[in-house]
């Protein structure tokens, strides 16, 4: 990978964002899954509507948020209400797509934001993650739904300590349908070196694009089952600039994608404003 | 529900949280990461009240604050997070090393609490959701009951009505009858404030009554679900207040990397709580100067109509 052009960071922000299509309704988790979504509104998407939690519907998205109720979530909104009515409009069917991280996913995308057990429980375990938030609503109720995580040891794992979010469940034949959710479950996992869909015969996931410059054995060797390869395993292209470009201008401070070290190297709480109004798109 | 309903009902916050704020209560917080009433959090932290259990939806540093500080017995809730920053630190200290103390945990998604204060405010027992259903929170939480829907046959899970002894809700503006103004999104406060047995507003503005008249529409609570209004003026730093002021983004970077180390996070409550004496001696340490950048920030993006 071309790692002096763009980050690992940056390609997932971008190939999340090609899972989004114009003027479709989208139910979108803070971090990196809300860069990917401005990025789409910029990019391909112009009307793409974001909805947050919180009861945020179509918001220009002139900034980024750190969280679901920043007022961010609100700038120009189409429509703001409550959160027990956007969650009872995603259970009756009105969003296309919904983008959630995890910290954990098994082969049945199933996904774990609780804790990871270790050699402990769920009552004392090892890490306590923050729990479902809105995710296991996502997870249960809209019918594509894309994951995000980082392709790492330990992630990818054949049993998540705790399902949070439902994804095919144990992978027998209408699993999700007897269980009563209404979603149709995950269509895509994307990390920082590969992108992985669902077989719909089997709902396993299976490696279906790599990277460039990202070996396909490698990718195996940080999945802890047998993964199965695409017959015709493809091959991502070179984010364009103008892409990059547009992921940037998402996060003008890099405060999402960079984290503590992006904030250290601010000046001053003014410097980030001053970039945040510059990067808005509104002057 | 009041049991006060003449015409002001205007408190100071150290009185508000005095009076309905008792040790072992339960109690819901308004606002969604955003919006939230983190002054009165530092209130109950200064007045030392005790094993709290809170029930709410989503919250970051108003739960990593109150747990860090041992105030809260048990928490039934969706998400203990620090949003795009991070994992909360001192959630995770409780939790997996019982420093300061070990909290109680019962997981439900933001949905199914949602529900339980929906039920909360509707005066039925529960409601059904669609959510949850064939994963561990059912598995852990028993107060989910799984049932076939008896009309259609359908698996749907049960959620109880949630009735906390208090909740406190931030909003925009007030008048001392206690009817609260909203701007922006709602969260599950109008559902909240109906749920609980005692209402406390804390709000940025207070207004005259003619001025609530003029725009009855952005009442989200009337005056007889509210028991104390309380002006608190930027009471939710280093949240943000839609129409008043942007979300602080460094601070929260500050705070987060100062609760990683436990002896760090005593200096820091003790900085900016124990010895504030209140919320207008808090933004004189975050500075009055920084508190103006962020509204200037957010007033260019959203302004509440005058």
């Amino acid at each position: 990978m071309d790692n002096q052009r763009y980050t690992a960071s940056e390609l997932m922000a971008i190939m999340t964002a090609k899972e989004f299509r114009d003027w479709e309704v989208a139910f979108v988790g803070i971090g990196i899954p809300l860069v990917a979504g401005i990025t789409a509104k910029r990019f391909h998407a112009p009307n793409l509507n974001i909805v947050y939690e919180s009861g945020c519907i179509g918001p220009q998205k002139y900034r980024v948020d750190f969280n679901v109720g920043d007022s961010s979530a609100a700038d120009g909104a189409l429509c703001l209400t409550s959160e027990w009515r956007v969650f009872s409009d995603m259970q009756c069917g009105y969003y296309d797509v919904g983008v959630l991280g995890a910290a954990q996913v098994d082969k049945f995308g199933n996904l774990n934001t609780t804790a990871i057990f270790g050699d402990r429980d769920y009552c004392l375990p090892l890490v306590r993650l923050p729990g479902s938030g809105g995710g296991n609503d996502i997870g249960s109720n809209i019918g594509r739904v894309v994951v995000m995580l980082r392709l790492e040891p330990l992630r990818f794992v054949e049993k998540v300590d705790y399902i949070t979010t439902p994804g095919f469940l144990d992978g027998t034949p209408e699993a999700r349908k007897r269980a009563g959710l209404p979603g149709s479950g995950p269509v895509a996992v994307v990390t920082d070196k590969a992108l992985f869909r669902f077989d719909s015969s089997t709902r396993e996931m299976y490696l279906d694009t790599i990277y460039p410059g990202v070996d396909a054995g490698e990718v195996k060797s940080m999945v802890g089952w047998e993964i199965k390869i695409a017959a015709e395993l493809k091959v991502a292209p070179e984010p364009e600039d103008r892409e990059l470009a547009a992921v940037r201008a998402a996060d003008p401070a890099n405060l999402i994608m960079g984290g503590a070290a992006a904030r250290k190297s601010l000046a001053s709480l003014d410097e980030y404003i001053d970039l945040t109004i510059r990067n808005s798109g509104r002057f | 529900m009041t049991e006060n309903n003449t015409g002001n009902k205007q408190m100071t916050l150290k009185d508000a949280i005095g009076k309905f704020v008792k040790d072992g209560c339960s109690i819901t917080f308004g606002g969604f990461i955003g919006r939230d009433c983190v002054a009165a959090v530092h209130e109950i932290i200064r007045q030392g009240i005790k094993e709290l259990t809170v029930i709410d939806d989503s919250k970051t540093d108003m739960m990593d604050l109150l747990v860090g500080a041992g105030v809260v017995k048990r928490w039934e809730g969706a998400y203990l997070g620090y949003g795009a920053i991070g994992l909360a630190p001192n959630i995770r200290r409780s939790v997996e090393e019982g420093i300061p103390s070990k909290i109680e945990v019962e997981d439900w998604s933001n949905a199914g609490v949602s529900m339980r204060y929906l039920a909360g405010s509707l005066n039925v027992p529960f409601m059904a959701t669609r959510s949850m259903l064939g994963t561990d929170i059912i598995k852990y939480n028993r107060r989910i009951k799984v049932i076939n829907d008896p009309f259609e046959g359908e698996p749907v899970a049960l959620v109880p009505a949630a009735h906390p002894d208090v909740a406190v809700i931030h909003v925009q503006r007030a008048d001392a009858m206690g009817n609260a103004q909203v701007w922006g999104f709602t969260g599950n406060d109008e559902n909240k404030a109906r749920a609980a047995r005692h209402t406390i507003i804390t709000c940025e503005e207070m207004v005259s009554t003619d001025e609530i008249r003029r725009r009855g529409n952005m009442t989200l609570i009337p005056f007889y679900c509210v028991d104390a209004v309380v002006q608190v003026p930027y009471g939710c730093h280093p949240q943000s207040c839609y129409g008043y002021y942007a979300y602080d983004v460094l601070f929260c970077g500050d705070y987060h990397q100062a609760a990683k180390d436990r002896e760090e996070f005593m200096r820091w409550l003790d900085r900016y709580v124990f010895t504030s004496k209140d919320h207008a001696a808090y933004c004189e340490k975050v500075g009055w100067g920084r508190l103006q950048s962020l509204m200037t920030m957010e007033r260019h993006f959203n302004r509440i109509p005058g």
